[in-house]
């Protein structure tokens, strides 16, 4: 009946070409995707349920346990339709919860094409997913053996030696000093060479001249500046943003993540360490201000509107940044490439799910509105996780309870273990500095009453000597007096609040150490406060009175405003009296309620999230390790050795040079996971010295491999936005090095001069002169774009900052340089890194003598319209003027921007 | 073989020197970005359209924070009728349990954003105006005129109740989803350049407020930064940051600087002759130095005649208005125009007071529209130049407070003119209250499908490798208002 039915709605609804008509159907048109979408998760190279496989045709056919479900010709005897359409007994297929059953236009279709005889071509069987060269862990790969070995410095040089001579490829000759030198100063810590660095290298004969540099620019606090910046793309650095004061997103003060994460670079501390510490550092370390810093990683995340946005953000940056998986599609249903099911996300999930963001207090200051730590912090171990069928959070599967888990094609499993947090982790207001704190501020309160007390006395000493000489004036006498009394009131409960909160302390000390004391001391806790609450009821009450009193001086019998007011204050005084009334009842009897100092949190974290970042950083996570290598190989020679550095799943082929990147990983691995320990090994190989110049190399190169697929020569990189800015001030001699510390305003980037790291940097809150250069998106940018705009042009060229900064160098080179050609080397020297070759040398010099014509009859000249002016003119000597216009030019050159 | 390879120093340094007139702006700069995170067969766009272009260029009016559907271009006589009653109480309550209601996507519980269900009069009357007869609100007189132009659709949706909506009707994804490339970025990324001295896609008006999509409404996502519009302002001295240098440098100085910087760079591309970022950035220089006087020039009316400043009248947005048409005359693809920023939800956002509200948001907006409309008609431009006239949302015909309506996404309506769209032509219905779109239903980006398709551009084809788009995201062209 049931079917009879349906076949009516059928005939009703499907085109009839869709039926055996003369339209013939094709399989790997139109059957294929219908069955890659409903029956390849559960019979495809993953999973083979009842045996079966679907993904090949001829597996197909084939069939599994209960035979073959196809009978060519015969679509309704054929098992398939029958399963698809849930009748004659079959169970339906896709099963509930695992798929929307086929639409009748589907069904059709399958039928028409078994009617038609199911035609289809033997196809190759797709190989296990688990098999992607990016799932097994990585083993150290033996290093090439070569005919030429001349050409190799390091194990990097060998594996793409090998790469050259299995293309016919010569790798180009080696960059000049000066060229190589810059590189490597922009690469490690963000600024270019000074002159004087530039001519102590070129002078440097020695063999490590080079490797010198290398150390001591690894050894330099601008190093963590550098690739603090780099990882803060990566890691979604992100400061509070929303809507006017509204924070919307991320948190305040979360620049103390920044500095964790610059100082932790300089430090050299293991990326294995790091991963932990931004997972679960308050679990690793919950009493260590410095470590918990690190969790900004997770705050980061916070959304004011919606958590499963929060979430989903959390789970899915996590999984690109450190394991370059994407997971973000498996929220609505399973991967369509990768081997990864909707139930992972939610199992990734339900790792997070507990915790939520608060702001610790810092020695000092007491409002966490003006400073503090912001950090993750486990809130709610019991906080359920389901799957949401189709993604819809309106539709949550409550049938099921999600636990923690991670893919199961990355291999390995959580090892969570619940852990017990010190009582300054869970009870932070009982930390020293935050008693201490308090009892300060408290001190601060009665000293401040003392000083009003003693102006209040002063007032009325004076009022009480002018009532003496004038009668009249004993009304001002009386408000004085009512003031005095109220300022002694303030005296008193600002010592009785000192008190109860000293006994607060003492009562919270005692119950957090389970000390028989506590009941005792809560007793008196508590008194303190009621006799403190006595006496702010005794203020309010003296306060309504002079109120009252007031009201009566000035109330008219027939003005209504003045009437008004005076039976509003009369009211106020019956509330008043209400009040003390009741506060001295509370006296009468002793309780032990009192106001701890404040809230508890949970005193076990749930230890998912250290579980987790223990799995990501296990030596047999397949994707860690090399996830990062590719970073920072991408960050030296300007192309990754994996093309998508957020992706290694299906749709990554295995790379070009996988080996390289095994070892590279590997070696990572067994030094600690030190990032130093990649850059040494990157930077000192041959092939980082290589020329980016093609001609360095045979033309043939050109021809075989355009795209330098193969690394014959070094690429050649724009200046990140941060470095054109920073390098405009620093070769000026006038960046400032201070480090650290609250965000500074982004509107400021053209008149402070910090290291651009150090502005704020979130949703609507970038600096416009770093947006022009491609400035990474707080949102996601785990590769920064290269743009060539105008609008950058325009940046360079009419920026005040690049304006003062040119009027300033030369200045500053101005005096030491007598004739033009000195000061045209200078200017190169200092700008570009290098000399200027003849050619160069004589049309700058040639424009000096020019623009100094031009400059030194003005009123030829047309001023720009723009009515604004920096602070730094130009010169006035035409001089001197042309040699900043020159000192300009240089800041405008393609070679400033690039990186060689 | 590889194409530096064929190029002798020679025709590469006169091929540097020559500059790039009659090169597509868009095939011309550097796509670097994207073009490194996909797989090698994929190219990016040639800047040529798909198919024979109907239209060349995109004007788009943008009325922030909901201006009412009832008080504009879609009169319910009913609303009135039913007036101070509930909607249960009158024969069309069904609209309170319509699976349509479904479509909602809320972003956080707010006051505003709420079903009001207490009937609010129409706060104006309409007439019928020009050869089709259709209704248009009094407010809206001059834009009346043109209605024989202009292809009114009065039956969007859209899912988010709140100002979200905003950024949702240009990227076509709700706020939650995260931000994507707008619809003018499409086009830029599209489309190569017909002005090698101006960008192409170029926002005028103040743009949204951080709290319904900010920057994100003309920005280009992952399409790359050089796809984003560039917000100008209508001021000839200061049109867009760093337009121009400071008044203590002159113009001579300056131009004598480019001349030095355009020889030294070129010295340079001479030794990295396979270095074709060095070529693009010396371009760039070159288009820079351009605009810096071109820019300025679209907002000089100076020769303009009297007769067409005082059509536009007076005011910013009569200036606005007028620099569009400006604009689109000098082969600008995009003109992103805002209207009513108020660094908020924005100044349509009527939920009390629509009456006073809407008669000075619709004063400001008539004259300076349907001059514009008819300028680009004198001059035959309207046939090539798509005017699209959007907001976020509806409002709803219930009123909220005593004088007000509130957000509504259930049904709404937006005009298109010129670039081949029918005119005098009303498509697509809401039910008798205006509640929900019923004929002819169109969520936002069927509009960028609309304006896509007669610019020549397949979506498809543009899509970027490893970047799904929804189906939705896409859209469909609403062929029955194609000319």
């Amino acid at each position: 009946m049931r079917a009879t039915t349906w076949l009516t709605v059928c005939l009703l609804f499907v085109p009839s070409t869709a039926w055996a008509g003369p339209q013939k159907v094709d399989y790997v048109k139109d059957i294929k995707p219908i069955l890659a979408e409903k029956c390849f998760s559960c019979h495809g190279a993953l999973k083979q349920r009842s045996r079966l496989r679907m993904d090949a045709a001829q597996l197909l056919f084939k069939g599994g346990r209960d035979g073959p479900p196809i009978v060519p010709g015969k679509a309704d005897e054929s098992l398939l339709v029958k399963r698809v359409l849930g009748i004659d007994g079959q169970s339906l297929m896709p099963p509930e919860g695992e798929g929307e059953k086929m639409s009748h236009q589907q069904v059709a279709l399958l039928k028409a094409w078994i009617n038609q005889g199911a035609n289809a071509p033997v196809e190759p069987v797709p190989p296990d997913p688990r098999e992607h060269w990016a799932y097994k862990v990585p083993q150290r790969p033996a290093i090439p053996q070569l005919q030429n070995t001349s050409w190799v410095r390091n194990p990097i040089d060998a594996f793409l030696a090998a790469k050259h001579e299995e293309q016919g490829l010569a790798p180009a000759a080696p960059a000049s000093k000066e060229v190589l030198l810059r590189r490597v100063y922009f690469d490690l810590i963000g600024l270019p060479p000074t002159r004087d660095e530039l001519h102590a290298f070129l002078e440097d004969k020695s063999d490590d001249a080079y490797e010198k540099v290398v150390d001591r620019l690894l050894a330099s606090q601008r190093y963590g500046e550098r690739w603090g910046r780099h990882w803060m793309d990566v890691w979604r650095y992100s400061d509070w943003s929303g809507y006017r004061n509204e924070i919307r997103n991320s948190q305040p003060h979360i620049w103390r993540w920044r500095d964790w994460i610059i100082e932790s670079l300089n430090g050299d501390k293991g990326y294995d360490r790091m991963i932990i510490e931004m997972l679960a550092g308050d679990e690793i370390a919950p009493e260590d201000p410095s470590t918990l810093r690190a969790t900004g990683y997770l705050v980061r995340n916070w959304y004011k509107f919606n958590r499963n946005y929060w979430l989903d953000n959390t789970v899915e940056h996590t999984m690109k940044a450190f394991l370059a998986v994407t997971i973000n599609c498996t929220r609505c249903h399973e991967h369509k490439y990768d081997p990864i099911s909707q139930r992972a996300y939610y199992e990734l999930r339900a790792i997070f799910e507990p915790h939520q963001v608060r702001t610790d207090r810092v020695p000092g200051q007491l409002d966490t509105s003006k400073d503090g730590l912001p950090r993750a912090y486990d809130a709610d171990a019991k906080a359920p996780t389901y799957l949401y069928i189709r993604g819809n959070e309106k539709h949550p599967d409550k049938s099921r309870l999600m636990t923690p888990g991670v893919p199961s094609v990355l291999g390995g499993e959580l090892q969570i273990e619940p852990v017990d947090l010190p009582l300054t982790a869970y009870y932070p207001h009982l930390k020293d500095h935050v008693v201490h704190d308090l009892l300060e501020a408290a001190d601060r309160e009665i000293r401040q009453a003392n000083q009003e007390l003693a102006k209040a006395k002063a007032t009325r000493d004076q009022a009480a000597q002018k009532a003496k000489a004038d009668p009249k004036a004993s009304p001002d006498l009386e408000l004085a007096e009512e003031a005095w009394s109220l300022a002694e009131k303030k005296v008193a409960i600002a010592k009785a609040k000192r008190s109860a909160l000293s006994a607060r302390i003492e009562a919270d000390r005692a119950k957090y150490a389970n000390q028989p004391s506590f009941k005792e001391l809560a007793l008196s806790a508590g008194a303190a406060e009621r006799q403190a609450s006595l006496l702010q009821a005794e203020y309010g009450l003296l306060q309504a009175e002079g109120a009252l009193r007031k009201a009566q001086r000035s109330a008219k019998a027939n003005d209504k405003k003045s009437q008004d007011a005076l039976a509003a204050a009369k009211k106020n005084l019956d509330a008043a009296r209400k009040k003390w009334k009741a506060a001295q009842d509370a006296m009468k009897s002793p309780s032990p309620q009192y106001t701890p100092l404040g809230k508890e949190y949970p005193r076990t974290s749930t230890g998912r999230r250290l579980a987790f970042a223990r799995w990501l950083t296990n030596r047999n996570n397949p994707l860690t390790a090399r996830v990062a290598v590719n970073h920072i190989w991408l960050r030296h020679f300007g192309a990754p050795i994996v093309e998508n550095v957020f992706d290694f799943g299906l749709r990554s082929p295995k790379p070009r040079h996988a080996q390289l990147l095994d070892w590279l990983a590997v070696e990572f691995m067994e030094n600690g996971w030190s990032m130093k320990h990649l850059h040494r090994l990157m930077v000192t190989s041959n092939a980082y010295r290589m020329s980016s110049n093609s001609r360095a190399a045979p033309a043939a190169n050109l021809v075989k491999d355009p795209d330098n697929h193969y690394f014959w020569r070094m690429n050649s990189r724009r200046l990140e936005a941060e470095l054109v800015r920073d390098s405009l001030l620093y070769v000026a001699g006038n960046l400032d090095l201070t480090m650290g510390g609250p965000d500074i305003d982004h509107n400021l980037g053209e008149s402070s001069r910090r290291r651009s790291v150090y502005f704020r940097h979130a949703y609507e809150k970038k600096m416009k002169f770093l947006e022009l250069f491609d400035v990474a998106s707080e949102n996601e940018c785990y590769r920064r774009s290269e743009s060539i705009v105008p609008q950058q042009a325009l940046a360079l060229a009419n920026s005040t900052l690049s304006l003062e900064q040119s009027r300033l160098l030369a200045r500053k080179l101005h005096p030491s340089a007598v004739k033009s050609p000195e000061f045209v080397i200078q200017a190169f020297e200092q700008i570009l890194a290098r000399k200027p070759s003849a050619e160069e040398l004589k049309i700058c010099t040639e424009f000096l003598a020019r623009q100094r014509k031009l400059l030194s009859d003005k009123s030829k000249l047309t001023p720009s319209p723009n009515p604004q002016a920096s602070k730094i003119a130009p010169a006035s000597d035409p001089i001197l003027r042309a040699r900043e216009n020159l000192v300009h030019v240089l800041m405008n050159h393609n070679d400033f921007v690039t990186i060689r | 073989m590889h194409p530096a390879l064929l190029r002798s120093r020679r025709a590469f340094l006169a091929d540097v020197g020559m500059g790039f007139t009659g090169l597509a702006l868009g095939a011309m700069l550097y796509r670097e970005g994207i073009a490194k995170a996909a797989p090698s067969p994929w190219q990016p766009p040639t800047g040529q359209p798909h198919f024979t272009p109907k239209a060349k260029s995109v004007i788009w009016f943008f009325m922030i924070g909901g201006a009412s559907h009832l008080e504009t271009f879609d009169p319910k006589p009913a609303v009135s009728k039913y007036a101070g009653k509930s909607i249960n109480e009158t024969p069309f309550k069904e609209v309170l349990t319509s699976p349509y209601l479904e479509n909602e996507r809320i972003v956080a519980p707010d006051a505003n954003g709420q079903i009001r269900t207490r009937l609010y009069p129409l706060q104006v009357g309409f007439k019928k105006r020009g050869q089709s007869g259709i209704e248009v609100s009094d407010w809206l007189p001059n834009i009346g005129d043109c209605i024989d132009d202009i292809a009114v659709i009065r039956s969007m949706w859209t899912e988010d109740s709140n100002h979200g909506a905003q950024l949702q009707f240009h990227t076509g994804r709700h706020r939650l989803d995260g931000y994507f490339p707008t619809i003018g970025a499409w086009v830029h990324y599209g489309l190569g350049s017909l002005n090698d001295n101006l960008p192409q896609f170029i926002v005028l008006g103040r743009p949204l407020a951080d709290c319904c999509g900010g920057m994100e409404a003309h920005r280009a996502n992952y399409l790359g930064p050089k796809h984003d519009g560039v917000p100008l302002t209508v001021d000839p001295k200061n049109p867009l940051p760093f337009a121009l240098p400071e008044r203590n440098v002159y113009l001579e100085e300056q131009q004598a600087e480019f001349g030095l910087l355009n020889r030294l760079n070129r010295l340079s591309s001479v030794e990295y002759p396979a270095d074709e970022k060095m070529l693009a950035r010396i371009k760039s220089y070159e288009l820079a130095f351009r605009m810096q006087t071109a820019v300025p020039e679209v907002f000089d009316f100076r020769n303009e005649d009297k007769k067409t400043l005082d059509m536009y009248g007076k005011g910013t947005f009569a200036k606005i208005c007028l620099s569009a048409r400006r604009l689109v005359e000098r082969g600008v693809r995009f003109v992103q125009i805002y209207h009513g920023s108020n660094g908020g939800a924005g100044g349509w956002d009527a939920h009390s007071g629509l009456k006073n509200n809407h008669t000075k948001n619709c004063a400001e907006i008539d004259r300076p529209i349907a001059a514009l409309l008819k300028d680009l008609k004198q001059r035959g431009l309207l046939d090539e130049t798509i005017v699209v006239w959007a907001t976020e949302f509806g409002r709803t015909p219930g009123s909220q407070g005593a004088t007000g309506r509130d957000h509504h996404p259930y049904g709404f309506s937006v005009w298109m003119a010129g670039g081949g769209i029918k005119g005098g032509i009303v498509h697509g219905a809401t039910d008798e209250l205006g509640f929900h779109a019923v004929e002819h239903r169109h969520y936002v980006t069927d509009i960028h499908a609309t304006i896509l398709h007669q610019l020549g551009l397949d979506p498809h084809r543009l899509a970027v490798p490893g970047r799904k788009r929804l189906e939705m995201e896409i859209g469909k062209p609403i062929k029955e208002i194609i000319a």
